[in-house]
């Protein structure tokens, strides 16, 4: 086997080699080496509010919509909603709403909210529709906005933003195994790419382990949205949160389990956005307790 | 068996079940589930029943009984979580009447969640909300579902761990998962992207940490995996195959012959691995801090392996 292409094995992530090693093994390209993206940074906001959702699960719209329009201002550094909303799309687009729709899904609450800023914003209603779904539901969009719920997943390490297009590539179980580190392939398909232009995270009640299936010991308040036109930084924040989450679970470093290395892949081949933290500049506004960042 | 064998109560509490279960099988569970449908299919799946309890009043509950090939599939799929609070169903308890852990824990509850293993049924009983009437209604479903069902042991492999090494480690159990897949390896232990081990659905694996002894807050660990394949020949391409892609770089030491005593030993990046094909089994440790305690957990193991071997 010594003549094979090398395998990315654990020994990789310890080494700091898996760029070259996963470059010729899972993608069967070169990795290209510390280039990915220009310097300058990725603005990552993340909007907590305490009452966000309440013990029961109950999610307080009203509070909902205020952390809304922080996002939405403090991301587009925009005056106001509507003009964030214009600076991100066009108003006659056709704006599709992706949000993760299975096992953990995305709160309706937080679809419902965006799609009535957008109204606010001047966008028909006709205009908005549900995206997520099979190829044809991009086709039909000039803008998307992702809406994900933060989770981790057993089989990718997080199953978030990069996971959130699966379906969009027709053929899902193509990326469940080691094919997981292309699911950035799927953001440049051509009916894909370039579309996205906000990534709204629901991060009010996430699960940090054992996802997609849910797990309430896995799962915590966190009351907040995370956001940016980045879909590689807003995974890393995403990352982060919960690998500092398991963190304090266990009283002991937890990492996620398989790596997730969809996320350094595509910052790195696809070109998508950054992973590096160092790259990402995150505004926090409101609740401040267990931040995890 | 499915379902109707285990009695599962119309009414719970205030909560309705519908007649009949949505019956999932191993080509509809990717549409029930996406991707997590993989884990279940890495262990001997047969099929799934679905029931969702509702009340006008509360929130649902949901119960899954996935119906495995053996008991020892269901044990696995427990096994991948030992966390939550042990529940006892069985009268004198369990754990009364067996010494390991393992094998006493049958069913694990934790915020609304309910995990079980009842021979060859795992099942997970889930309030949407959890209140005392719900955990109530959760527990009663545990104990309906587990009522009829024999306790057989766990798996062979796990009884053949040594629980200390020494006077220096010991396993933690509350840490021991038995899997068959490498993707519910890579999710308990990463090892690689790629199937090295060459593990299937014909093959039976466990891992977990010993801990070394210590007063330290911050504990040495090893990882220690044990596979046992259909035959020797499968182990030793196996171990070969794992050489290859994990150690490119070192020369193969592979012998089945019982008495090479001394392990393949690799300084690594993380430590010392060790490794030795034990006939049919593949033993390998991980992260070891030094040289002679790969050597006694790979030896110690061996001498467990041989001894149940023998009394089989």
């Amino acid at each position: 086997m010594k003549d094979q292409k090398p395998v990315l094995t654990r020994r990789d992530f310890i080494r700091g080699t898996i760029g070259m090693t996963i470059g010729t093994s899972v993608l069967g390209f070169k990795w290209p080496q510390g280039e990915a993206r220009a310097a300058g940074s990725s603005l990552v906001t993340v909007v907590r509010d305490k009452n966000a959702m309440d013990s029961s699960k109950n999610v307080d719209r009203s509070i909902l919509e205020k952390m809304l329009e922080q996002t939405l201002i403090k991301v587009t550094g925009q005056k106001n909603t509507k003009d964030a909303w214009l600076s991100l799309v066009k108003p006659n687009d056709v704006i599709g709403l992706v949000p993760t729709d299975h096992l953990n899904p995305t709160h309706d609450e937080v679809v419902n909210v965006v799609k009535s800023s957008l109204v606010d914003a001047g966008i028909a209603k006709g205009k908005i529709r549900l995206a997520q779904g099979g190829p044809s539901n991009p086709k039909k969009c000039d803008s998307l906005i992702a809406l994900p719920a933060l989770k981790a997943h057993w089989l990718t390490g997080i199953g978030t933003v990069m996971k959130l297009y699966i379906m969009y590539s027709g053929s899902p179980s193509s990326y469940h195994k080691g094919d997981s580190s292309k699911l950035g392939e799927i953001w440049n398909l051509p009916f894909v790419k370039g579309k996205t232009k906000l990534v709204l995270v629901d991060s009010l009640y996430p699960l940090c382990d054992k996802g997609p299936q849910p797990d309430p010991r896995y799962q915590w308040h966190y009351n907040g949205l995370i956001a940016g036109s980045d879909p590689v930084a807003v995974e890393t924040v995403c990352l982060n949160i919960i690998n500092e989450k398991r963190k304090t679970i266990r009283g002991e470093p937890w990492p996620l389990t398989p790596p997730p290395i969809c996320v350094e892949a595509a910052d790195k081949v696809y070109g998508l956005g950054t992973s590096r933290m160092e790259q990402i500049k995150i505004e926090h506004y409101g609740w401040e307790h267990e931040l995890l960042l | 068996m499915n379902a109707g064998n285990l009695n599962l109560p119309k009414t719970v509490g205030v909560w309705n079940r519908p007649d009949s279960p949505r019956v999932i099988n191993s080509k509809n569970i990717f549409k029930y589930m996406n991707g997590a449908g993989e884990l279940y299919l890495g262990y001997r799946f047969r099929h799934l029943e679905v029931f969702e309890y509702t009340s006008g009043s509360q929130d649902n509950i949901l119960v899954e009984l996935y119906f495995m090939e053996t008991s020892d599939d269901a044990f696995g799929l427990l096994s991948l979580d030992w966390g939550g609070d042990p529940v006892s169903f069985s009268s004198p308890p369990l754990t009364a009447l067996n010494k390991s852990f393992a094998s006493s824990t049958r069913a694990l509850y934790g915020g609304g969640l309910l995990r079980a293993w009842s021979d060859d049924t795992y099942a997970r009983v889930m309030a949407e909300r959890e209140t005392p009437a719900s955990k109530e209604a959760v527990l009663a479903l545990g104990k309906a579902i587990t009522a009829k069902t024999i306790n057989p042991p766990e798996p062979g492999l796990v009884k053949a761990l040594p629980l200390k090494i020494g006077s220096d480690w010991k396993l933690r159990l509350d840490r021991l998962s038995f899997f068959r897949s490498h993707l519910v390896l890579n999710s308990i232990y990463y090892l690689s992207h790629e199937n090295i081990l060459d593990l299937d659905l014909s093959s039976e694996a466990v891992i977990v940490p010993y801990e070394h002894i210590s007063d330290s807050k911050d504990p040495k660990r090893s990882q220690f995996l044990l596979v046992q394949y259909e035959n020797l020949e499968r182990a030793r391409k196996a171990l070969n195959q794992f050489h290859d892609a994990y150690l490119p770089e070192y020369n193969k030491e592979i012998t089945a012959d019982p008495a090479a005593n001394s392990p393949s030993l690799f300084k690594l990046e993380d430590g010392w691995l060790a490794y030795k094909l034990l006939g049919k089994y593949i033993a390998i440790v991980f992260e070891c801090p030094d040289q002679e305690s790969a050597e006694t957990i790979i030896q110690t193991s061996e001498f467990n392996l041989l001894k149940k071997e023998g009394q089989s």
